[in-house]
């Protein structure tokens, strides 16, 4: 199980967003996740270290480091297929650099 | 004619005495199929959002009953009306999403949004299906205040027009917060139609306290030190003790209060989740229509605004506002909303992010001055809200005649005016018709020379790019 985790503004809209298409692409590839969405503002240190895999919108400025990978997902709000291809290759070759189940 | 109106009753009154859950259902479900989502996907929207109006109304109910005797108690001990809850966003939402109006909204704005494109007044399509809701929210303000639903139209297409122009003007501002000239990133919000207000209050800071940047801290730094404090229940929590003591509630009524708010608090975002969910497959729907008809063409892409919600500056200045807006509520004429749900202002502080580029102190500052224009503006709202929220069911009985509810620092508030203005410029006319067209006017030309500002704005990017 990779953990992935995806945040937002109200953690309700974008990173709902994010995370169905994720787990939904993701599982077609293969793989098996699970994504959760939080407000951005909520993620601290402890939060990320629980979880594999940082899938913001944009990458942010957290006041610290991120340990995880990170993928950034916001072309996944584009609601366009081709533009979004590129984030989901982007997070296999990820998933795969893990070595993880 | 008049048999065919007997024949659209005899077919719609059946529907729309089933009531608000039931008539989204099969009206939200129908106009996915129209936009070729397949019907399972169509009717699990329909049924989500259902549910997600049955969720709103039960919490709303739980939220109400708890506060409704401390509330009275309030007003009794401290003289201080704040009558008004602050439900946050969730409940506006999707109580806005209980009118089929609301769908009627939609389509107009999709079409502004194609014919804008057609025309090349605009470079953006806009995905954000969501947030049509505020527009639809002006909408509907303005038919409840008197307008009819041909003026009611007018108000939200201007007003969209506006806020498409917006994203174009924005764009450049965008993607130097962002370190990206390569993504196709912007938004049509309706939170960055303050963006002229705020503007206005910017240029004046550079005259007279440009000397306060000096003390810019960094924002990424006070998030993280905020951390836990500043979670949904536990701001549930506080304002739960601070209204229990203030209205002499015994200790056990206190921790009622806290814990029943901060439970009410996270449950607005879950059922907010469960409405997004509901409109997902129309958004995908309205969006795989658009993208179709508008091949070939480079275009920006207009979407929810936290794809700038990385930017610590917008959380850091939501917190430092938070206990300003609480004494500005207790202290403001005209205000009667008690600051809970809205209390950190998401609705806020985006647009002085984008106006301010960044300096957190001119955003607290302005932020501080802005913000009663929102109360005031959820205050004049409230009527109409729980006016909204009756009709899906959402109020117990034994709540106070007095007792509303709103939000605090839901997006548009100067739009808010503009419906109550037009609104009963239409079914009062008189005075209100000279008000309503002053204020619009003074509206657009606000705009324009903020329009005029933003592009002088731009050329200094454009021409920084060409030196680099």
């Amino acid at each position: 199980m990779i953990k992935i985790l995806t945040a937002c503004g109200a953690g309700v809209n974008s990173s709902h967003q994010i995370k169905d298409a994720l787990e939904e692409e993701m599982k077609n590839r293969g793989f098996d996740v699970s994504c959760e969405a939080v407000m951005i503002k909520d993620v601290t240190e402890e939060m990320v270290s629980k979880f594999d895999i940082f899938a913001p919108i944009v990458k942010p400025d957290l006041g610290f480091e991120v340990a995880i990978p990170t993928v950034d997902c916001g072309p996944i709000l584009y609601r366009i297929p081709v533009m979004a291809q590129p984030v989901y290759d982007q997070m296999e070759e990820t998933i795969k650099g893990l070595n993880k189940k | 004619m008049g048999s065919i109106i007997h024949f659209a009753n005899s077919i719609f009154n059946p529907i729309i005495a089933l009531g608000a859950a039931p008539v989204m259902l099969i009206v939200l479900t129908v106009i996915a199929l129209l936009f070729r989502v397949k019907f399972t996907k169509a009717l699990e929207g329909g049924i989500r959002l259902a549910i997600a109006l049955t969720g709103i109304s039960a919490v709303i109910g739980l939220l109400t009953a708890a506060f409704s005797t401390a509330l009275t108690g309030f007003v009794k001990s401290t003289g201080i009306q704040l009558s008004i809850t602050d439900v946050g966003w969730a409940p506006l939402a999707t109580i806005t999403w209980g009118s089929p109006y609301t769908l009627f909204f939609l389509l107009i704005l999709v079409c502004l949004n194609i014919v804008m494109i057609f025309l090349h007044r605009t470079n953006t399509l806009d995905v954000d299906i969501f947030d049509v809701w505020h527009s639809a929210f002006v909408g509907l303000l303005c038919i409840f205040s008197g307008a009819n639903l041909f003026i009611a139209t007018l108000l939200v297409l201007m007003i969209g027009v506006m806020k498409i122009i917006n994203s174009d003007l924005m764009k450049p501002t965008f993607n130097d917060l962002l370190h990206n000239d390569n993504n196709p990133m912007t938004t049509t919000h309706m939170n960055y139609m303050m963006n002229p207000a705020i503007m206005v209050l910017n240029k004046i800071f550079d005259v007279i306290f440009p000397w306060l940047d000096k003390f810019d801290f960094d924002a990424a730094k006070l998030n993280k030190k905020i951390g836990f404090w500043g979670s949904n229940f536990s701001i549930g929590i506080y304002l739960g003790v601070f209204i229990g003591l203030m209205s002499h509630q015994d200790m056990k009524a206190i921790f009622v209060l806290a814990f029943t708010a901060g439970t009410c608090l996270e449950l607005f975002s879950q059922i907010g989740n469960w409405f997004i969910k509901a409109v997902e497959p129309l958004s995908q729907g309205i969006s795989n229509v658009a993208t179709k008809y508008l091949k070939g063409r480079k275009f920006n892409i207009g979407l929810d605004w936290p794809f700038l919600a990385g930017r610590a500056e917008i959380w850091a200045a939501a917190n430092v506002l938070a206990p300003i807006m609480l004494g500005e509520a207790l202290i403001l004429p005209g205000n009667h909303l008690l600051p809970l749900g809205g209390i950190i202002a998401m609705g806020v502080t985006p647009a002085l992010l984008v106006v301010t580029r960044g300096k957190i102190i001119r955003m607290i500052v302005i932020g501080a001055l802005e913000l009663p224009i929102f109360l005031w503006a959820g205050t004049l709202a409230a009527p109409f809200v729980t006016h909204t929220a009756k009709l899906v069911g959402a109020f117990p009985s034994g709540v106070p005649k007095g007792q509303m509810i709103s939000q605090t620092t839901m997006e548009g508030p100067i739009e808010k005016f503009l419906a109550y203005l037009v609104g009963h410029a239409t079914s009062q006319a008189g005075m209100y018709i000279v008000y309503a067209l002053l204020a619009i006017a003074g509206y657009i030309l606000l705009f324009i020379w903020y329009a005029f500002q933003m592009k002088k704005r731009n050329q200094a990017y454009a021409e920084a790019k060409a030196n680099s």
